[in-house]
């Protein structure tokens, strides 16, 4: 159809052209690399300048806890200045704590006079170390810093490390060994494993799912209110009449739909672009900034089946709600109006995306498997759930038919009411209405 | 009889319990200008709707230039200027012309070619200044009725319809439409326009028809619906005395009907009824007779006759 093909142009053409696909273009990855690299870095860096080593230590265990602790801080201290962050050296101050034993019935008087020191400045917290510390495994800290979870968890470890050693040692282990026995560190790397065997971290599929099941829902929801702004600017413009006489209001609409779809992929095309860029060249950026451990970020691999599976969920459910969208912006005569008899459709998206959480964690679950079959809730909960875990290919090809026959009956209802709509003015028409548009269309 | 463009054969069109149009049946002959004259709601823009195959009629059929009207490709030789005018505000001028004549089947370069020298006849494209390459809503409303009017004309139709062409035209523009309409007609060919302005389609139209209600109320050329109406006005200016003339004009055994426009009066007299004795009243009344002319009504006392007597009776046909 060479007048489909001059629809389609048009919408393809005016949409890329326009400021707000050029920005939204080229700045969605510059977004995406400062949200994965930034809070990496801003970590790094915030642990690079997590000054704990100089807080006062009050030790009233009578069990020299306080310079078990000053030790083990340091040391931390003096593990994190290694590290190869930024560019310039953070002055380091004093690296030693103060650790004042005082007796219990002291410990009061020692804490208002460190609590000025504090306020004061002259000293950035202080540390309680006391009975309690021995019996029921509780410290207390008081200082400025004590909103920061970097540092507090610096302390945590300080102390539980420290508390561990004063066991060990009245267990009667000697004091040497104590001290490799609980500077030992052990990392834990998660693994997922499915029925074709081991691979990918679990941790990053998961994350992996979710960044997908969201930017599905966010390029469906941008360009399905896209194509309903697009309708609603022909029929408020009235320039709806003009087309219509020219070519029919189907082949409008699935121009529209089409050449709006396409716009979308061409966005998606430019992102994964940058994205895989960013994961070939990634670990190279991140060391050039100072990050040796960035490398850890790999994408996990995409199967042919996942990935045919993830276009054809993005075209489907793309196609789904954008004739929904379309048929409301026929129906109503201003932005107003479209903000509020959209929200049926809204909702049926949102309701997909607040149940991501629950689904992830369960990926398996009865609410997983129904909302991944269910049409509304398809396009985003089964590539999540595909990403998390195995799902098997009956449900999946389930999915996409049931999806494929939902998108031929919303887009035929939508063509009615389009037909309908698109040439009516005056009162947004009542459900009652709307079944005859669909009738008599 | 000439080949016709139009032939519409016993449309109707319901929406719900309304009837819009009911039983129409038009025939405009090639290289016509055809008038489709009615009060507002009569039906009008429904029937071209259906013409333009935007709606489909109830019953009947519709062909234009020979053919189904519903036959692919026929839309393309009909050029449409709806009453409702808009363009895409963010698109430039230039594109959006592209854009619709594409749709007419116009390959990009004869359209380019087209939109160069239709703007350059409605002054759109001076060497100082070119319009084509702003965007549709920089322009003004004037220039923005131009580029409409482009649209409808671009891929050079054998058909032109034009609902309410005159409505919202400032005199410039209206001028420029009527010798475009005139210009299309010395190129063999057809237009129709749908107005509720009688004296445009009085002075530009070979053809008129009258619906009201949905209903054909006349039809015929217009030199012969005149004569048909005619033979017992009376285009009357005076000057003085205006109560007692007055009396004399509401006097129903003389007049039937006074169409009064302060200076000026068309009186329809009643059948049968002497002009020479209205004359003579006036003179006795002490009017200053300034003109007296016996004359053919005016399609404005044809339509009011005619779309009066239906609005009270509705359903009543047209004479004869």
């Amino acid at each position: 159809m060479a007048k489909l093909w001059v629809v389609i142009k048009r919408e393809y053409t005016e949409k890329v052209r326009s400021k707000w696909f050029i920005i939204s273009t080229i700045f969605g990855p510059v977004f995406f690399a400062a949200i994965t690299i930034l809070p990496g870095y801003m970590s790094m860096r915030g642990m690079k300048n997590a000054q704990i080593a100089d807080i006062r230590i009050l030790d009233a265990t009578g069990a020299g806890m306080g310079q078990r602790v000053a030790d083990r801080l340091k040391a931390q201290h003096e593990n994190m200045q290694r590290l190869p962050v930024g560019r310039g050296t953070v002055p380091s101050v004093s690296t030693a704590s103060t650790v004042l034993t005082v007796e219990p019935e002291k410990l009061a008087a020692a804490e208002s006079l460190s609590t000025k020191l504090v306020m004061s400045k002259e000293s950035q917290g202080y540390l309680v170390l006391d009975s309690a510390t021995i019996n029921s495994k509780k410290a207390r800290y008081a200082g400025r810093n004590a909103s920061s979870i970097q540092e507090m968890e610096l302390i945590q470890n300080a102390v539980s490390s420290a508390f561990l050693a004063s066991r060990l040692e009245s267990a009667g282990i000697p004091a040497a060994r104590i001290d490799s026995l609980t500077r030992s560190r052990v990392d834990v790397s998660a693994e997922r494993i499915d029925e074709k065997g081991r691979g990918g971290s679990g941790l990053v599929s998961a994350i992996f799912g979710f960044v997908i099941a969201f930017l599905l829902y966010m390029m469906i929801i941008l360009y399905g209110q896209n194509v309903l702004r697009g309708v609603l600017e022909e029929k408020t413009t009235r320039v709806a009449e003009v087309v219509m006489s020219s070519v029919k209001p189907d082949i409008l609409l699935a121009g529209k739909v089409i050449g709006v779809g396409a716009v979308g992929l061409t966005q998606q095309l430019v992102w994964f672009a940058s994205a895989a860029t960013l994961m070939a060249y990634g670990a190279q950026m991140a060391k050039a900034m100072g990050m040796p451990n960035m490398s850890a970020i790999v994408f996990p691999s995409v199967s042919p089946l996942l990935g045919v599976s993830l276009v054809l969920f993005f075209l489907l459910g793309y196609t789904f709600y954008s004739a929904l969208f379309a048929a409301v912006g026929a129906m109503v005569g201003s932005q107003e109006e479209a903000q509020q008899a959209a929200q049926p459709v809204m909702m049926l998206l949102v309701a997909s995306i607040i149940m991501v959480q629950p689904i992830m964690f369960n990926p398996s679950g009865t609410l997983a498997t129904t909302m991944s079959l269910l049409p509304f809730s398809a396009p985003i909960i089964m590539p999540l759930r595909m990403s998390a875990t195995q799902v098997p290919t009956s449900e999946v090809v389930g999915s996409l038919v049931g999806l494929a026959i939902a998108c031929w009956a919303a887009i035929w209802v939508s063509a009615r009411i389009y037909r309908v709509g698109l040439l009516m003015t005056g009162k947004r028409p009542s459900l009652k209405e709307l079944v005859k548009w669909v009738r008599y269309a | 009889m000439t080949e016709l463009a139009l032939d519409i054969r016993g449309i109707s069109k319901s929406y719900g319990d309304y009837q819009a149009v009911k039983a129409l049946s038009l025939a405009v002959p090639k290289g016509a200008v055809y008038g489709l004259l009615g009060p507002n709601g009569a039906g009008k823009t429904t029937t071209i709707r259906m013409i333009l195959n935007i709606i489909a009629p109830d019953e009947g059929t519709i062909s234009l230039l020979g053919r189904a009207n519903t036959d692919v490709g026929m839309m393309d030789r009909v050029g449409y200027l709806p009453e409702e005018r808009g363009l895409y505000k963010k698109m430039q001028v230039r594109r959006v012309l592209r854009f619709l004549a594409e749709l007419k089947g116009m390959s990009a370069k004869d359209a380019d070619r087209g939109i160069d020298s239709w703007m350059e006849r409605l002054s759109l494209k001076t060497p100082e200044k070119d319009w084509g390459l702003a965007k549709v809503e920089e322009l003004s409303r004037g220039m923005q009725q131009k580029v409409q009017f482009i649209g409808t004309l671009l891929h050079d139709p054998d058909l032109v319809i034009l609902d309410e062409p005159f409505s919202g035209l400032d005199p410039i523009n209206a001028q420029a439409l009527k010798d475009t309409v005139v210009d299309l007609k010395k190129r063999g060919r057809t237009v129709i326009f749908s107005t509720h302005l009688m004296d445009n389609a009085e002075r530009l139209c070979d053809s008129v028809c009258i619906i009201a209600r949905g209903d054909k109320v006349l039809d015929g050329t217009v030199a012969g619906v005149k004569a048909e109406h005619g033979g017992n006005n009376v285009a009357l200016s005076v000057a003085g005395g205006s109560e007692t003339i007055s009396r004399v004009l509401s006097d129903h055994q003389l007049v039937e009907r006074v169409d009064d426009s302060n200076r000026f009066f068309e009186v329809a007299l009643q059948k049968g009824a002497d002009p020479q004795a209205l004359l003579r009243r006036l003179v006795e009344a002490g009017a200053v007779v300034q003109r007296f002319e016996l004359v053919q009504p005016s399609l404005h006392q044809i339509f009011l006759e005619k779309v009066g007597a239906t609005g009270v009776e509705a359903g009543m046909s047209g004479h004869g």
